[in-house]
C-alpha cells in the first residue's frame, strides 16, 4: 500500500531505513530523474473515532492531519438521528518523518481525551503489526481453507498465531500439510458435554487481537468471552436471525424459502445473536436439494466471513447500540 | 389479454368467427390479407402434476402435436427422492382444430390415465380471467400498487371487490379510483371478538382467490377451509424472520444488514405457509426506522406483484407440505 509521490517542495534528506516494506510501483514523473529529487514517501493511515457528538470533531481532527502534513484521501462521517454519538473513519497518506508513528499515536490520544472518545483507534498497516488472530473449527473446514488461501495470497492481512479444533486431523491432510509448511500450530482440543476446555484455548489466544470461529461448533460461555476480552467473530451459514443453531442450510431447506444468506456476527453469550457485521444471500428454487442448498451456503459462508474480516481489519466496524454494527 | 399472435402459414384455411381479438397485422411480402386466410393461433398454458412414470412427457407432448399445437416452453421437475412429476407446458394452437371443450377433455383422459393430482389447462385469451378479492387494512400502498398495475393490463385478473377493515373517505385516490372502474368496498369492521368472517366469506365466495395485500387480521382455519381455494399474503419481512407485526422494526431492532419481503399461501399458522416469492435489498447504519419501512414497502409492492403473475400463469404449484414450485 506504499505510494512513491513526488513533490516539488524543498528536498528533506531523510534516513528511509526505518520503514519495513518498500514497495516498487515506479511511478514515472517527467522531467525527472530519481536521482536529483528525493521525495517523501508517504503513506497511508487510518484512523476511527467515536465520541459523543458535539460540534467541531471534524474540524479538529481534520486539522490534526493537515498539521502535520497528512492529506486525508477519504473521510466517513456518521451521526445517528436521535442519538447524540458521532462516529468517523478518515483515511490518509502521510509522511512519517514529519509525523512521526508515536506522535501520531498521542495526536489522536488528545482529541479522544477532549472529546472523551468511547474509541479512536489508529492504524498504519505497514508500520504496526499485524492482527494476531486464532482460528477456531470444528469439523468442517471450507471456512479455514478459504481463509488460509486467501492469507498465502496476501489478501488478508494477519498473523495467523495458530488453529485450534476439536476434530482432530491426520498429518497427511491438506491443511495440516499446509500449516505445517507455514509454521502455524494446530491445536488439538477435543470438547466433552462437561468440559469444553475454554482455560486451554483461553491460554492459547490470550496474545491475540481478535479470534475467528470458522464453523467452530462449541458455544463459548460466557466467562470465556470475559476473559478473552477481545473480539471474537463467527460465521453463521443462515440469515440470522432465521435459522439460528445447528444445520441452518437444512433448516431452510425444510422451510421452503427462496433465498438462502450467510451471516457473519460478533460473538455473544447468546447463540448466534451478536451485532451482524456483514450478510449476503443467493436464490434458491425447487429445483435445489438439500446437497445444493448446502453448497450454496458454503459458498455464501467463505465470501461473507472474508469480508467481515477485511472490514474489520480496515478498521470499518465498529459497535453501534447494543447490538448493531456501523460498517464503514 | 394480449398474448395472442398473427402468424401466416402457407396453406388457406377457413378462419371461423369464433375469435375474439385480432392483434395487429403483420405485412408479409408478396401477400395481400385478401388471397390468403391464416389461422389465428392463440397461447395455450397446461401444468400437470401426477405420480411419476415413464412416457408422462411423450404423452403430453403426443397430445398437443396431435392437435396441431405448437409447444413453445415446457419445463419439468422430478424431485429427487420423490416420486412425483410436475410439468408446465407453454404451446400455441389453432382453436378451430382444437376447440376448447375438447382441449380439457383431452388433458382430461391423460390426467385420469396417470392418476394425476393436478391437471390444469388454461387460454388466457379465451377463458375467463382470474377473479380475485383484495383485502387490506390501513396501509394501502400495496393495494394502490395492484390497482395501478391492473389498470395498466400488466394484472390479468379481475376485481370483483376490495375489502377493508378500515373505513376510507370518499375523496380519496382509493375510492375515487374504485369507484371510476366500477370496483366495490366493503369496510367490514372487524373486533377482537368478531372477526366477521362469514360476511367476508359471503363476499368472495366467487373468486378464484384472495390477495391479502396488508390485511392485518388473522384468516382462521374455518375460513379457510370455508374459502377452500388460494389465499396468498404479502409480508414485508424475509421469512421465517420477523413474523406477525412490525416485521421492518423488528429487522431494525435486529441490526440485519438485508431485509426483505415475502410472499406466501396463508394457512391457519401466521406468515408460515408455503412460500412463493422472496426479495431482498441491502440496508445499513445509514438507515434508519423510516427509510427500513420504504425499502421494505417497495420490496413488498414488487414482491406481491411478481407472486399474483407467477400464479395467473400457472407456474406455481404445491410442492410437499409447505414449499411451491415456482416455474
Amino acid at each position: 500500500m506504499i505510494r512513491r509521490v513526488s513533490t516539488t517542495s524543498s528536498l528533506s534528506a531523510t534516513a528511509f531505513g526505518s520503514f519495513m516494506k518498500w514497495s516498487f510501483k515506479s511511478s514515472h514523473f517527467h522531467g525527472e530523474s530519481l536521482d536529483s529529487s528525493v521525495s517523501p514517501l508517504l503513506i497511508p493511515g487510518v484512523h476511527v473515532f467515536h465520541c459523543p457528538d458535539v460540534v467541531g470533531i471534524v474540524a479538529k481532527l481534520s486539522d490534526c492531519i493537515a498539521a502535520k502534513g497528512g492529506n486525508i484521501l477519504g473521510y466517513d462521517v456518521f451521526v445517528p438521528e436521535n442519538k447524540n454519538v458521532f462516529y468517523s473513519r478518515s483515511e490518509f497518506i502521510f509522511d512519517p518523518v514529519k509525523w512521526p508513528r508515536r506522535q501520531m499515536g498521542e495526536d489522536f490520544e488528545t482529541i479522544a481525551r477532549k472529546f472523551n472518545a468511547m474509541s479512536s483507534v489508529v492504524r498504519v498497516p505497514s508500520l504496526d503489526p499485524k492482527y494476531k488472530i486464532a482460528l477456531l473449527l470444528s469439523k468442517q473446514d471450507h471456512c479455514l481453507v478459504e481463509m488460509l488461501h486467501k492469507w498465502q495470497d496476501g489478501k488478508l492481512p494477519v498473523d495467523i498465531t495458530c488453529v485450534i479444533s476439536n476434530h482432530e486431523r491426520a498429518p497427511n491432510t491438506h491443511i495440516m500439510r499446509f500449516l505445517q509448511r507455514h509454521g502455524i500450530s494446530y491445536h488439538y482440543l477435543p470438547t466433552t458435554d462437561q468440559n469444553k476446555i475454554e482455560e486451554e484455548i483461553l491460554e492459547l489466544v490470550k496474545d491475540t487481537d481478535f479470534i475467528v470461529l470458522a464453523r467452530y461448533m462449541q458455544v463459548l460461555s460466557g466467562n470465556f468471552l470475559k476473559g478473552y476480552g477481545k473480539d471474537v467473530i463467527n460465521i453463521h451459514h443462515g440469515l440470522l436471525p432465521s435459522f439460528k443453531g445447528r444445520s441452518p442450510a437444512k433448516q431452510a431447506f425444510d422451510a421452503g424459502v427462496k433465498l438462502i444468506g450467510a451471516t457473519t456476527h460478533f460473538v455473544t453469550e447468546e447463540l448466534d445473536s451478536g451485532p451482524i457485521i456483514e450478510q449476503m444471500v443467493e436464490r434458491v428454487s425447487h429445483r435445489d436439494n438439500l446437497r445444493s442448498f448446502v453448497q450454496k451456503s458454503e459458498d455464501l459462508e467463505k465470501k461473507c466471513l472474508m469480508k467481515a474480516i477485511k472490514s474489520y481489519c480496515e478498521l470499518r466496524v465498529l459497535p453501534y447500540g447494543t447490538h448493531k454494527t456501523v460498517v464503514f
